[in-house]
């Protein structure tokens, strides 16, 4: 499902990422963790494109990323099947929450508005918030917003889910609440990339974890062992 | 952001008023200060053109005309040195008792500049000239009073000139009066096709004709009247003066060779003016009554004012987006290229850019109708703040929205359509509403180009009664009802925008 073979990357001459390989198979759980620097978001950010490199390969979901500069056709088709859940959880502050959940299943899979939103709520239960589907973003607590993100990511029903440190910018009550859905998620078999520097987190979501240091993979192997 | 020299918005003209209320008047100099000052400061305006008051050819730092030398004369005669003041042809009268002594720019005698200004004995005398195209239609004055093979016939003329009352004093003519602020401005646009003729002062053809190869007189010159030297209404002596300094001018014969210098045949203009006949002061009119005259016209033309902001401004505004949404997201190519074209817009002039779609683009065979012209200059103008306005608003939105909308499947203009447009919009509302209101002051430029609206309407009307302050009262009150219900309805838009609503979200109820 996912296999990164010897990606490399600098940027201004330094090294961020060195020959890094890993893989990833289908319904599981793979975190990347890492001291700060490390590379590690730099890396899932090469996953779905947000990010060049210089060589290597990247084989995810099915679609295949060269080397270079990414054609926009292949990484929009790549994207509808791979989700991304951010730190700061960006999400859409004009649209309501509903609306949040909504807009890629609209525009990018062109389901019809009844459609959508049917699907919208149903995820929006999912993650316990089915009562804010009016509600203004900015209006939610930091642990809500980014269950939000979490049912927006998962509206596009992609085959692989990154999250780029999912828990860093909420304070650890709310830290629970968005650690809980996530490992609802890998319960269910979906399969997931997670950067995370919360070990006993990767430990209780990933089967798989992958150790970066200073751009290169310092170990990897089954969560047991690892952490 | 004003941008043109020449409008005067609806704060400056209620500031007028209370000027006008609260202020002492300050009384006029009379002839003993003149003296004493040893300078008498004529008024005119050298945009006006020849030959009356204009830039010598070969020296645009002298001024020259006939009147320049009338004014050196009177000056003369009275003892005193000329000083030249500039102002605008219409407003000149409004220099009287603060910047100048006397108006001397081809100023008719009328009965309502009797009752308002002192007006010295005539110094010259004019006829009206109807100017067609050699080979058109219409060949003859009489010919005005049925419709031509276009329909009614357009003429141009000096706004608030004499040329002007005549043809709209007319009744039974099938003709348009499209008025302009420059001379000879009509008889380029008759020469470019846009107009059928010009009427204005047979002295001012007779100048230009050489210039106009493609123009000729229709028919003989006719109804006409005479030129008078204005002074403020407080100042008798010095009317007076002027007066007996020109029956003496008149007298020794320096006016007529002055007249024959110029070609403006000397002996018959003594012929006139020697016995002129008295024009008798108008009778001043109620309020009522003028508000009965004044108020049909100050309306139509407060509808002409919102017709030209809300038409050109939902297009400046596009444009404006379109542009900068090129700039910011577009193929590198076409950056530079937008770049430049904003500079240029917002760098030159409004007026200049009416004057090249208005006048320039006949040459080269694209007559727009002057309202066309307004509407697109306007909205081409604002294009460029606007688009620099949502450049900035685009800049603003913080780089993970469109993070976000990538990371979904969304392509880079599905993401500006949907994420990035919708929150600049939002965050630039405030300076683009301040904008709306700017150019909804800004529309008074296009009566350089003949469109008619409020201010220019105002400022025509005002000069024509003398009523300035009254008037300059229901045209402050007309604005504020205008300006009013738009910053309400900025303020509902505003609002309506902050909402959270998106493509999908119809009538969706709360859960």
């Amino acid at each position: 499902m996912i296999s990164v073979s010897s990606v490399s990357k600098s940027r201004a001459h330094v090294r961020v990422l060195e020959e890094v390989s890993l893989a990833g198979a289908e319904g599981t759980v793979t975190a990347i963790v890492g001291p700060s620097g490390s590379g590690k978001s730099t890396l899932l950010r090469c996953l779905n494109g947000l990010e060049t490199f210089e060589s290597g390969g990247i084989d995810i979901a099915g679609h295949r990323l060269e080397a270079g500069p990414h054609a926009p056709l292949r990484l929009e088709r790549l994207r509808r099947d791979v989700g991304m859940v951010f730190q700061q959880f960006n999400l859409f502050a004009h649209l309501s929450v509903l609306d949040n959940v909504c807009l890629a299943p609209r525009v990018v899979l062109g389901l019809p508005a009844a459609e959508a939103h049917a699907r919208g709520r149903d995820l929006l239960d999912r993650v316990g918030l089915g009562g804010f589907a009016t509600a203004r973003p900015s209006t939610l607590s930091g642990g809500q917003q980014q269950r939000v993100a979490i049912a927006r990511a998962l509206a596009m029903r992609p085959r692989v889910i990154l999250f780029d440190e999912p828990t860093s910018a909420l304070d650890p009550a709310m830290t629970g609440e968005v650690q809980e859905v996530i490992v609802g998620l890998a319960r269910g078999g979906q399969t997931m990339v997670v950067v995370t520097h919360d070990h006993a987190f990767a430990k209780q979501a990933a089967s798989w974890v992958v150790e970066l240091d200073a751009g290169r993979v310092a170990r990897q192997g089954p969560a047991a062992e690892m952490l | 952001m004003a941008r043109s020299p020449f409008h005067l918005p609806p704060a400056a003209l209620a500031g007028l008023c209370c000027l006008a209320i609260a202020a002492p008047r300050l009384s006029a100099a009379e002839l003993d200060e003149v003296l004493s000052r040893g300078e008498l400061v004529w008024a005119a305006d050298q945009e006006g053109g020849g030959p009356h008051v204009f830039p010598a050819p070969d020296d645009p730092r002298r001024l020259t005309g006939f009147e320049v030398e009338f004014a050196t004369l009177l000056a003369e005669e009275l003892g005193v040195k000329p000083r030249f003041q500039q102002g605008q042809w219409d407003r000149l009268p409004l220099l009287l008792g603060r910047a100048a002594d006397c108006v001397i720019n081809g100023i008719e005698l009328t009965p309502e500049r009797q009752r308002d200004y002192r007006c010295s004995r005539p110094y010259f005398a004019y006829s009206l000239q109807l100017v067609g195209r050699r080979d058109a239609l219409p060949d003859a004055v009489e010919k005005l009073s049925a419709a031509g093979p276009g329909g009614r016939w357009r003429v141009g003329v000096l706004t608030g000139s004499a040329a002007e009352m005549f043809l709209r004093s007319r009744h039974g003519m099938e003709v348009d009066v499209v008025g302009y602020d420059g001379t000879i401005d009509s008889l380029e646009q008759v020469s470019s096709g846009v107009l059928d003729a010009a009427l204005l002062d047979d002295c001012i053809f007779a100048f230009y004709a050489d210039r106009f190869g493609r123009l000729r007189a229709v028919g003989r010159p006719f109804a006409g009247g005479f030129y008078t030297v204005l002074s403020a209404r407080d100042t008798p002596r010095l009317s007076a003066a002027i007066d007996e300094c020109i029956g003496r001018m008149i007298a020794d014969g320096r006016l007529k060779s002055l007249y024959d210098r110029w070609d403006l045949a000397g002996r018959q203009q003594m012929l006139q003016i020697r016995d002129a006949t008295e024009v008798p002061p108008a009778t001043r009119r109620s309020f009522g009554e003028l508000l009965r005259e004044a108020l049909p016209l100050l309306l139509r033309s407060a509808g002409m004012t919102v017709l030209l902001a809300c038409l050109s401004f939902p297009l400046a505004v596009a444009v404006g987006l379109a542009v900068a949404v090129g700039r910011t997201y577009g193929p590198p190519v076409l950056r530079p290229l937008l770049a430049v074209s904003v500079e240029v817009l917002r760098g030159t002039p409004l007026m200049l850019q009416l004057y090249a779609l208005f006048f320039l683009l006949p040459k080269i065979g694209l007559a727009l109708p002057a309202l066309l012209a307004a509407i697109l200059g306007l909205a081409l103008n604002y294009s460029a703040y606007e688009s620099e306005i949502y450049r900035a608003g685009l800049k603003a939105v913080p780089a993970g929205q469109f993070e976000a909308a990538l990371s979904l499947g969304l392509s880079k203009w599905q993401a500006l359509r949907h994420v990035l447009v919708p929150q600049a919009v939002r965050i630039v509302m405030p300076p683009v509403t301040s904008d709306f209101i700017a150019l909804f002051k800004d529309t008074s430029v296009c009566s350089a180009i003949t469109v008619i609206e409020l201010t220019k309407r105002y400022s025509v009307l005002a000069l024509s009664t003398g009523r300035i302050v009254e008037l300059a009262l229901v045209t402050a009150v007309l604005y504020l009802c205008m300006s009013w219900p738009l910053a309400i309805l900025s303020r509902w838009f505003e609002r309506r925008l902050e909402q959270p609503t998106g493509p999908q979200a119809t009538g969706e109820p709360a859960t």
